[in-house]
């Protein structure tokens, strides 16, 4: 790793290291809340964590953070030293994390290119008090007081430059009118009156004042200078005097482009413009019979700054990770896609259906190249594929500063934080995630310790963030231990707020009451507090989540907790699927959704007056929907004895729709509907096939939605 | 207080020529040799230099030549640390590992260009210079 940073500046070094020293600290800490104490090792990298980043930020002269780290550093001195019982461990681990986000707060100022100015009094105050503290009751334990932490200031210090990140790259060609004279002067007069404005100046040819024959290389290749300057394009043309210039080349040019232009001059940046002295110095140093070390044999050369860091990655051995623009990924991914169509085409061709065609030799190198492009799309699913760990570590964070702020006694419980999911998915879950584990803090654990004691629980509460991976799809879920969710109140809410119909509360399943607080516009909570919303937050998760083709699930039981539980595809682009057809439009259902195939008879069907059909099957009666008559397919059948029952599941409610017939299973490349395309109910997306048709996707939850809404 | 500064490029020279002359006496040197000889020069009359200023990138000798002769004699003749002349490194080489380069060969401070001249005087009350 230090190889590959060995070009960045000194600056950069540091926020990088602290960066990641602070993000370990971070680690250790929420790790470590709910311990009664921290161990020796953690002390130790705490301590060590501290004493570094104080160490760095006294070279670098940022004195508000030596002073807070400094602070922290004497706290765990003490701890480390004396080993006192009794220490609060909490507000130990409060004050490191103040600290923390102290120094992160200073660390993104000096990214962004500001000075870091945060005002540390009260933070080394609060240290002070509590350090105060701790002597005291190291004190009253008898333990002997370790000599003082010695500090040693530092003796070297780095200055940072004043910012150059505003400073502007200019390459500058200036060319000659062939009869001018002493180009030369007037080339030097140039680089004269930019020197004013410069923070670096270089320029070919650039021996022009002691060389007259320069004069005439002007003239014939031009006077061509790379500057860097504060000053804008405008200023620095203005400082060039451009009589005589028959042609002035003025292009900005970016740090790296610059960087290369610099290795391009072949400047020696390490020793400029020493080669003849030193030359020359060097037989004077023989005779003395000490050759000593020519110019710039101590400075590191910088020569490849701005080839450094693809040079490192020519070395495989070196660097066995690359990093990979994601829109190449998703470029690639959709290719796939198109392979995986393409292959399709090719093995279902319909000029192969011709009879009496011998293809043995056919079918054995369709099927090897069957293989290799499932293979395929598994390698770019899993290197599309990252690990939650990231996004659990937040959660930590979150329900740790959400219980402390309202006072409760909450543990985390993590499982299977290595559950890998595709990184679009990551970035869509985040947001929900929060939002549902934040509902558990405030919402689902009970205020008042007294009330869970009552119900015979643990006055601590419990969340427990889960992930897993099963059947093609993630299941992540927050679950609580608290108060649960009340039916009885949920339905009186959402009747009063006239969300729902006018049903009695028996006429609902215990999910569909659930699923109430997903409404828009409903809160159950008659306060709303800093950290959950007004109600709008949970039919927002709901929206997330369905825009990845997820969903939400939620059960609960009153006095023992709730959960909620996404549910997400492992990836969304490609899915296993049938291909059924009705009339003469083929239609494509996940086989996931699938429960079922049956035919039954005439006397299975039950037709309401209203229109509506029902079909029973072993006693239960599903809503039954005819794909023909929905979407006007004409040439279908009828009949039901003919056709095939297809039973779909989806959130737990089913429904059952008549097909013509079965065609095959295959792996479907899911394509969004073109948007001029009106939406329509129950289609989620289409295909292509093998014979170059298209295929629409069956939506159930569309069709169920859809459904309901006809009764 | 004394001051030696080398510095090769004129424009620097002068900017930094009076930024020091307001603390002492500044003596001005346009390359590495002429920097070690007036070190050399200042040692053996017995009034040594309190702060040096090198340039990294310089003509015949470079600033990091010029530091490791001058820390050479100081331990040649045994001066004291505490004794030794301070040094700040000044130049636009700020990558890291020019730095730790220059801090092992022994100098205070290393100031990148452009000079940030509120924290160069801070660092000279932190050397105990002003």
């Amino acid at each position: 790793m230090a190889e590959e940073f060995n070009t960045e500046s000194m600056l950069d070094m540091f926020l990088y290291e602290s960066g990641q020293l602070l993000e370990k600290l971070e680690g250790i800490i929420l790790e470590k809340q709910d311990a009664d104490c921290f161990d020796d090792a953690d002390i130790n990298e705490i301590f060590r964590v501290m004493h570094t980043i104080k160490g760095s930020s006294g070279v670098l002269m940022y004195e508000n953070i030596t002073k807070v780290t400094h602070k922290l550093e004497d706290v765990f001195y003490y701890l480390r030293e004396s080993h006192p019982d009794d220490v609060p461990h909490m507000e130990l681990v409060e004050k490191v994390l103040a600290v923390s986000d102290f120094v992160t707060g200073e660390l993104d100022k000096l990214k962004n290119g500001d000075t870091p100015d945060g005002d540390e009094k009260q933070l080394v105050e609060d240290l002070d008090e509590f350090l105060g503290r701790l002597k005291g009751e190291i004190k009253k334990q008898g333990i002997q007081m370790p000599q003082a932490n010695k500090h040693v200031e530092p003796t070297q210090f780095y200055i940072t430059p004043v910012a150059g990140d505003d400073s502007h790259f200019y390459r500058i060609s200036i060319h000659y009118r062939s009869d001018t004279q002493m180009s030369n002067l007037r080339a030097y007069s140039a680089t004269y009156a930019l020197k004013e404005v410069a923070e670096d100046l270089l320029y070919t040819p650039d021996d022009i004042l002691s060389n007259e024959a320069s004069a005439d290389v002007i003239v014939a290749e031009g006077f061509h200078m790379l500057l860097q300057t504060k000053s804008s394009k405008e200023e620095v043309i203005a400082l060039i005097d451009s009589s005589e210039a028959e042609e002035i080349n003025f292009d900005e040019l970016s740090k790296e482009e610059y960087g290369r232009a610099l290795s391009e001059f072949g400047r020696e940046e390490a020793a400029p413009a020493a080669a003849a002295p030193a030359s020359a110095k060097n037989d004077a140093n023989k005779d003395a019979k000490k050759e000593g070390p020519k110019p710039g044999d101590y400075v590191v050369k910088t020569k490849e700054a701005g080839k450094g860091k693809t040079l490192a990655k020519n070395q495989p051995k070196q660097q066995s990770i690359i990093s990979v623009n994601v829109e190449k990924m998703d470029a690639l991914m959709d290719l796939i896609g198109e392979l995986v169509i393409a292959e399709a085409v090719v093995l279902q061709n319909p000029d192969l259906k011709v009879p009496g065609l011998e293809l043995s030799n056919f079918q054995k190198a369709s099927g090897q190249l069957s293989k290799i492009t499932t293979e395929l799309q598994e390698v770019i699913m899993s290197m599309r594929m990252m690990p939650l760990t990231n996004t659990f570590q937040k959660m930590r964070r979150i329900v740790f500063d959400v219980s402390r702020k309202l006072g409760k006694d909450i543990e985390l419980e993590v499982v299977g934080e290595n559950t890998e999911v595709d990184k679009n998915i990551i970035e869509h879950i985040t947001d929900p995630l929060m939002h549902l584990v934040r509902n558990s803090v405030d919402h689902g654990i009970e205020e008042d310790p007294a009330d869970r004691t009552a119900v015979g629980k643990s006055t601590k509460g419990k969340i427990t963030l889960e992930a897993k991976n099963e059947g093609g799809k993630v299941y992540i879920s927050v679950k609580d231990d608290g108060k649960g969710l009340n039916k009885e109140k949920l339905y009186q809410k959402a009747l009063e707020k006239g969300l729902i119909e006018n049903k009695p509360i028996n006429e609902f399943t215990d999910k569909e009451i659930f699923r109430f607080i997903t409404l828009p516009g409903f809160s159950t909570k008659e306060e709303v507090t800093e950290y959950s919303g007004r109600g709008v937050g949970m039919d927002v998760v709901v929206k997330n989540i369905q825009s990845i083709s997820g969903r939400l699930d939620i059960s609960s039981v009153e006095f023992e907790g709730s959960e909620m539980t996404l549910v997400i595809p492992l990836t969304l682009a490609i899915i296993n699927g049938i291909v059924v057809q009705v009339g003469n439009s083929p239609f494509v259902i996940e086989t996931a959704s699938i429960k079922e195939f049956v035919r039954v008879g005439e006397d299975s069907l039950i037709s309401e007056p209203s229109g509506e059909e029902y079909i029973v099957l072993r006693g239960e009666c599903y809503p039954f929907i005819r794909l023909n008559e929905r979407y006007d397919l004409p040439d279908s059948n009828d009949k039901i004895e003919e056709g095939i029952i297809v039973v779909l599941e989806h959130e737990g409610s089913q429904v059952c729709v008549l097909i013509d017939k079965l065609l095959q299973e295959q792996e479907i490349v899911v394509k969004p509907i073109p948007p001029y395309v009106r939406k329509v109910k129950g289609l989620s997306g289409c295909t292509q096939l093998g014979d170059g048709s298209i295929a629409l996707i069956l939506d159930i939850a569309g069709l169920l939605m859809h459904d309901g809404e006809r009764r | 207080m004394k001051i030696l500064l080398a510095e090769d490029d004129f424009a620097s020279r002068k900017f930094m020529d009076k930024q020091l002359s307001r603390y002492g006496e500044c003596d001005v040197m346009v390359d590495g040799e002429e920097a070690v000889d007036a070190f050399m020069m200042a040692l053996e009359d017995g009034e040594p230099y309190d702060l040096a200023c090198l340039d990294v990138m310089m003509p015949v000798m470079d600033g990091y030549q010029v530091l490791k002769a001058i820390r050479d004699i100081e331990a040649q003749k045994g001066i004291p640390k505490s004794k030794r002349v301070k040094v700040i490194m000044t130049t636009a080489l700020n990558d890291e590992r020019n730095v730790k380069m220059a801090f092992e060969l022994g100098c205070e401070a290393y100031a990148g260009k452009p000079i940030d001249v509120e924290k160069f005087e801070k660092v000279l009350t932190k050397l105990g210079l002003i």
